[in-house]
């Protein structure tokens, strides 16, 4: 329970921090999301039903303060349709989701099996930001995806990438210090990664 | 999956349509202006830290350079004293004039200045936010400008007012603010938009439905028409870098003539008179109101003036 409400805190704080990140212009305008990279390291050491509770509440945090209602252009000059071209919550979704696939190497996690887990912890951020984006596309109709889009979608979990394992650390750091033990549900049986797994 | 996590999944999958499906726009709203409202001060401290940041970037000044620096604003401020003393003379006479003609004075445009406090917070759309709010006058679509010397050019539009004294803007680079635009010096009108997931610096615009016939120039200025009537005609949009003729229509890509990256101040246009008043009753406890405000009479058919920049390139002079 201590470590619950530690890793709630550590998302409510990476919130103010992320305020003072600012984005790089030399990477596409990519910036590093704390936010994401906080909410997907505390799923990888949660169970489903916590790391379902961390996704509603950071995604509803992420939203109010970071969602534009930018309404679908229904013609030009006329005025605009009510349908948003994002709903409010699209965040909570894609947490929801991806969580639940980082869910996934828990058992990894525990071992202090970090590699699956950190790249996925990129590879999630990347994925979320792309579908958002396929969101919007699909909303204005037509697929327009320049060069510079893949690119920020790279560096973005670059970025993620770099910075997890030093969270995770920390998580882990926190575990012990508050006897909170990483239940070991998800990739057991088909783990292979020490080959004493089976 | 045992059954207490089928239990918070259904709990969570019908948190989740509710909040995407089933609230108002109030609520949205009202969480909104809650949540910046509880990080404005993290916002501001960000602002502030990243203006110091900038500061520290900037190229120190020699003693000579300043000395020559000062000598032509000397320069600047006596040409400009000179300048005050006759445009007193033309405004008492255009006031008699008026007298003499019983002119009616149009709806006024009034310019509120605002701090750009945030830039891209949005990873998608291409936003600011900025230091004027609800208390201000400012309303959704209210357009927002940027000085150019004499001229303006328009930045964007308010997609949101999200607080006392905060907005967010979308930009003009975003694909989604869609201006009525003409061609300067000629008859030709079409749409700008910004391009979509454009991340390069400077994006380019784009101007859509020229008549295929169009005689652009490289360089030529694109301005507002006020067509589309949200925003008022003239202000300078971009410029024309290319021009590619289809089968039905032209289409011009044009460069920015704002460097959006670098805006510090912009002006937001308030154009009814019933906004006016509202923010006239603007609180002066936030310490920004009226004395921001810029009354600007040029109505709906003229190039609005503003104050010169204090720097080039960047954000324009407010009033403080």
């Amino acid at each position: 329970m201590i470590y619950f409400f530690f890793i709630t805190l550590a998302i409510i704080v990476s919130f103010f921090v992320q305020e003072f990140i600012p984005f790089f212009a030399w990477a596409f305008y990519s910036r590093l999301l704390l936010v994401h990279t906080v909410y997907y390291c505390a799923a990888v050491s949660v169970p489903f039903p916590v790391m379902l509770f961390l996704a509603l509440l950071t995604g509803f945090i992420w939203d109010a303060r970071y969602f534009v209602p930018v309404q679908v252009i229904q013609e030009v000059g006329v005025g605009q349709g009510g349908q948003l071209e994002l709903p409010f919550g699209f965040t909570i979704f894609i947490f929801g989701l991806l969580g639940s696939l980082i869910q996934g190497v828990r058992p990894l996690f525990r071992r202090g099996r970090w590699e699956l887990p950190v790249f996925l912890i990129g590879f999630c951020v990347s994925l979320g930001l792309l579908l958002e984006y396929m969101v919007i596309s699909f909303q204005r109709g037509g697929l327009e995806v320049p060069p510079e889009f893949w690119w920020k979608i790279l560096m973005t979990g670059l970025f993620t990438t770099l910075i997890s394992p030093f969270l995770l650390l920390w998580f882990s750091r926190l575990a012990d210090r508050v006897g909170y033990k990483i239940q070991m549900s998800g990739i057991t049986r088909k783990y292979t990664y020490d080959g004493n797994a089976f | 999956m045992n059954r207490l996590n089928v239990v918070f999944l259904l709990a969570f999958v019908g948190i989740l349509v509710w909040i995407t499906m089933f609230h108002s726009s109030d609520f949205v709203e009202r969480v909104q202006r809650g949540a910046m409202s509880f990080f404005a001060p993290f916002i501001s401290s960000s602002a502030k830290l990243s203006t110091v940041a900038e500061g520290v970037e900037e190229d120190e000044l020699t003693p000579s350079e300043m000395k020559a620096k000062l000598a032509a604003l000397e320069r600047e401020r006596d040409g400009l004293r000179l300048e005050v003393l006759q445009l007193d003379e033309v405004i008492d006479e255009n006031n008699e004039l008026r007298k003499a003609l019983q002119y009616k004075e149009r709806v006024p445009l009034e310019l509120l200045a605002a701090r750009v406090v945030s830039r891209k917070p949005s990873n998608w759309y291409n936003t600011i936010v900025i230091s004027k709010g609800a208390d201000d006058g400012v309303e959704p679509d209210s357009p927002v400008i940027v000085s150019m010397g004499e001229e303006a050019a328009l930045v964007g539009k308010v997609s949101e007012v999200r607080g006392k004294h905060t907005a967010v803007v979308l930009l003009l680079t975003d694909e989604m603010c869609q201006v009525s635009a003409k061609l300067e010096n000629t008859q030709e009108e079409g749409i700008v938009t910004g391009q979509r997931g454009t991340l390069r610096e400077r994006p380019n615009l784009r101007l859509r439905y020229l008549s295929k016939e169009v005689l652009a120039k490289t360089g030529q200025r694109v301005i507002s028409s006020g067509a589309g009537e949200l925003f008022p005609p003239n202000l300078i949009l971009g410029e024309v870098a290319s021009v590619k003729v289809g089968v039905l229509d032209a289409e011009a890509t044009l460069k920015t003539v704002v460097d959006f990256d670098k805006l510090k101040d912009v002006f937001v246009l308030i154009l009814d008179q019933e906004k006016e008043k509202k923010g006239g009753e603007a609180p002066a406890s936030g310490g920004e109101g009226k004395e921001d405000r810029i009354s600007d009479q040029d109505g709906n058919g003229d190039p609005v003036a503003l104050p010169k920049p204090a720097t080039a390139g960047g954000g324009g002079a407010p009033r403080r």
